[in-house]
């Protein structure tokens, strides 16, 4: 399935360079594009403002890094040309790209590297800069030329540098990043209305090619329905990532249009609090895995649109293992068992939902299974993000939510005793941390046993992977089809 | 509100307004509280369970009005919906009179400064809005019917200060009440014995009137999430899950939508037929 995605990448990736595209009146090509996206951004600054919207809107598209994830998961070299890594794993050496320039024109240099990452540490209060922390020194070796030396070898850092930790900023352009980004990027921010739309006009002076769109608009709806409307009316161009999976059918018959169906890295996730009464007992957690139809929960909340994966990982990472979605299968009477074995009975659970439509829909349908085994779940709506962060995320005063776990590579961070699951287990965490240090092929080993252990010992019941679907103009070429990163990458799109 | 325009009404003989009026709000309430406790006892399908093999099906004789997305019978959920709004009505309607009324009656006793300090701080309530306290208290203290019903019921007992205080000023100036004060009575048993009796006509009007704000607040809180959880079926939640098939199954947004228009309807038919009823010198001239 997945080599037949990269296929069609390729395929529309080589079609860019050839199609002549649709034209205006004047015979000039089209480079106007609108996207209709739903989360908005409340400020453009993801150094101290966390959530996906930022970053889906700026990274690789304002804002570059060394390294960038392409749309099948994989570290490609950005702002590097090349880099080299030690025998022992602890000495990268990046060969940077000559003559690159910031959109304010100041210049990317090795001293732009040690100034973006060092400063991570102590001023980013978001978006994960724990994930720089393998880092023990940058060196300016020639102003092409940077060497970062880890404190540890670490497989995850890399990957880590693809994302926002990993963005160049130019200390001249510092004082406004909430309103005014200045990056190497393909675009620059040519305006920004809260709430309603952001504006990027292509960088004339990019580095490397200048994509083919010249004017992208970002318009930000509040519900899926308007979006979509939008989208027939042709008010807008491309939807990335559609949230109410009824509303693809329309389009799949539509010749005007096109539905990409691809992979995300969201998993929408039955959490358990493993450190409650109700849920501590491995059983009972287990009862609740074989209690649930996971078809049926996705068959209904999403319209049947996703992947079952039984597990906190995606196919887009090498330590997918597609069996442990048959781990539990929907067996109500092992779950009847697992519970008198545990010696529960009258089990009755606090399951706080975000007021989010997958969530309330899934909830329901979790509900009545439940029920079906003497599980008696009390439903109650909270506020998202507000009153759901600070109730279930930071004061763990729940015994059952839902909610989808959006970030790449986020399993480690669940494992945590600290998080919100509770799952405390020192062997996966201890596996976790032999993983990061070992080579490349051990490492998807032991993340592959520290996950599998994580969904045997059902540290949560993974529903399903959220599909990343995107409906487009069907004359428009290139549009990202995965989302492996919080980025949408606009410089592939073309007519 | 109503009592300022008194100059422009047109006279009636007494008891024998709002006949029509009177009648189609009660009518429609009837169908309402039908509707309410025949599924108390009985419903043609479970409104709460989820049956995947019959999601959207189309209005036919199985199913009277189809069912939704999680193959619920539609029928079933509008007809246990109206418990909810009854029950989020009565509740909310008794918080207000509980703590406007009396609030209103002693202001009214009381004029002068007493009088103007409470008012004022009323006046300052009654220009916050009730469905914005709901979804502040749903914020802190949690969304869920008690929330609704409470922060609802705190949100219109300023209206019904308003109306207790200018009826018991219209009273205080009757002459056996100038005798009952005269005579020593308690300021407690002049506010219960005399007052509460005269006023309580224009007190039921505005019950009348608030249910039917109290309905159609419910109804906007849930739909924003923020009301009664699920799967317990509200005609707000209704209208929510169904937004998102609205170009799929429009029929869906159609029936929570009747529900809502004829009990809020109901409400407001019966106030006005009660007004005209108890106190034909306040029907406005239209």
């Amino acid at each position: 399935m997945f080599a037949s995605i990269a296929t069609i990448m390729v395929a529309s990736m080589a079609l860019v360079g050839c199609s002549s595209g649709s034209t205006t009146a004047e015979g000039e090509p089209d480079t106007s594009l609108t996207v209709g996206l739903l989360a908005t951004p409340g400020n453009l600054d993801y150094t101290t403002t966390a959530g996906a919207a930022i970053p889906q809107a700026l990274l690789y598209n304002v804002y570059e890094g060394l390294v960038k994830l392409d749309n099948d998961g994989t570290i490609i070299p950005l702002l590097a040309e090349s880099w080299t890594v030690s025998d022992d794993g602890l000495v990268y050496d990046f060969l940077l790209h000559d003559g690159v320039t910031f959109s304010d024109g100041s210049p990317f240099t090795a001293e732009s590297v040690k100034f973006s990452l060092e400063r991570v540490k102590d001023n980013w209060t978001a978006n994960g800069p724990a994930y720089l922390d393998p880092i023990a020194s940058i060196e300016v070796v020639s102003d092409t030329e940077a060497r970062i030396i880890l404190s540890k070898p670490s497989n995850s850092w890399l990957f880590n540098m693809s994302g926002p930790v990993g963005t160049m900023f130019t200390e001249s352009a510092l004082a406004d990043l909430a309103t005014a980004p200045v990056g190497t990027g393909p675009y620059t921010v040519s305006s920004f209305k809260t709430g309603d739309s952001l504006v990027l006009a292509a960088n004339a002076d990019y580095w490397g090619e200048v994509p083919y769109m010249t004017d992208v608009t970002l318009r930000y709806f509040t519900d899926a329905t308007a979006q979509t409307n939008a989208l027939l009316s042709g008010d807008i161009n491309l939807i990335s990532g559609i949230s109410q999976f009824q509303l693809v059918d329309q389009f799949k018959s539509n010749t005007d249009f096109q539905v990409l169906e691809g992979a995300s890295t969201g998993e929408v996730t039955l959490s358990m609090n493993n450190a409650s009464d109700a849920f501590s007992d491995v059983r009972v957690r287990q009862a609740v895995m074989y209690a649930i139809d996971r078809q049926a929960v996705m068959d209904t909340a999403n319209s049947g649109y996703g992947l079952l994966i039984g597990s906190m990982v995606p196919p887009t990472d090498p330590w997918y293992d597609e069996s442990l979605a048959d781990l539990y299968p929907y067996d109500p009477d092992q779950a009847t068992e697992l519970l008198a074995e545990a010696g529960v009975s009258d089990l009755t659970v606090a399951f706080k939902i975000p007021n989010l439509p997958y969530a309330v829909a899934g909830a329901q349908v979790v509900k009545d299974q439940l029920a079906k085994v003497g599980i008696t779940a009390d439903v109650t709506v909270l506020e998202f993000p507000a009153v759901w962060l600070d109730d279930v995320f930071s004061s763990h005063d729940y015994d059952m939510s839902l909610i989808m776990h959006s970030e790449p590579r986020d399993v480690n961070a669940f494992a945590a005793p600290t998080y919100y699951a509770g799952y405390d287990s020192p062997a996966v965490m201890a596996k976790f941390a032999e993983a990061d240090a070992a080579d490349a092929t051990t490492y998807v080993e032991l993340m592959k046993e520290a996950t599998t252990t994580m969904a045997e010992e059902a540290a949560a019941d993974w529903l399903y992977l959220q599909p990343a679907i995107s409906l487009a103009d069907a004359d428009l070429l290139g549009v990202p089809k995965n989302t492996p990163s919080l980025a949408l990458d606009l410089s592939t799109i073309a007519r | 509100m109503t009592a300022i325009k008194s100059e422009t009404v047109t006279r009636r003989p007494a008891g024998h307004g709002g006949g029509a009026t009177l009648w189609a709000g009660l009518v429609l309430i009837g169908l309402v509280l039908l509707a309410a406790v025949v599924s108390v006892f009985w419903t043609p399908f479970d409104p709460e369970g989820v049956f995947s093999d019959s999601i959207l099906l189309p209005p036919g004789a199985e199913h009277l009005l189809g069912t939704d997305s999680f193959g619920r019978d539609v029928f079933s959920s509008i007809l246990r919906g109206a418990q909810i709004s009854l029950l989020v009505g009565t509740v909310a309607v008794g918080i207000a009179a509980v703590l406007g009324v009396p609030f209103g009656i002693v202001a009214g006793m009381n004029p002068g400064r007493l009088d103007q300090f409470m008012m004022r701080g009323n006046d300052i309530s009654l220009a916050f809005p009730a469905l914005l306290l709901a979804i502040i208290f749903g914020a802190i203290f949690g969304a869920g019917t008690v929330t609704a019903m409470v922060a609802l019921g705190i949100g219109t007992a300023p209206a019904f200060a308003l109306i207790a205080r200018s009826g018991t000023m219209q009273i205080m100036s009757r002459e056996y009440l100038q005798a009952a004060r005269a005579s020593g009575k308690s300021g407690l048993f002049i506010g219960l014995r005399h007052v509460l009796p005269n006023i309580s006509g224009m007190l039921i009007v505005q019950a009348s009137v608030s249910f039917g704000i109290a309905v159609l607040a419910e109804a906007a809180l849930s739909y924003l999430g923020l009301g009664t959880p699920p799967p317990t079926p509200s005609w707000g939640r209704m209208l929510q899950d169904a937004q998102g098939y609205l170009f799929i199954e429009p029929l869906l947004i159609v029936w929570p939508g009747i529900a809502i228009a004829v009990a809020v309807l109901g409400f407001n038919l019966l106030g006005d037929g009660l007004r005209d009823r108890f106190d034909p010198r306040m029907q406005v001239n239209r």
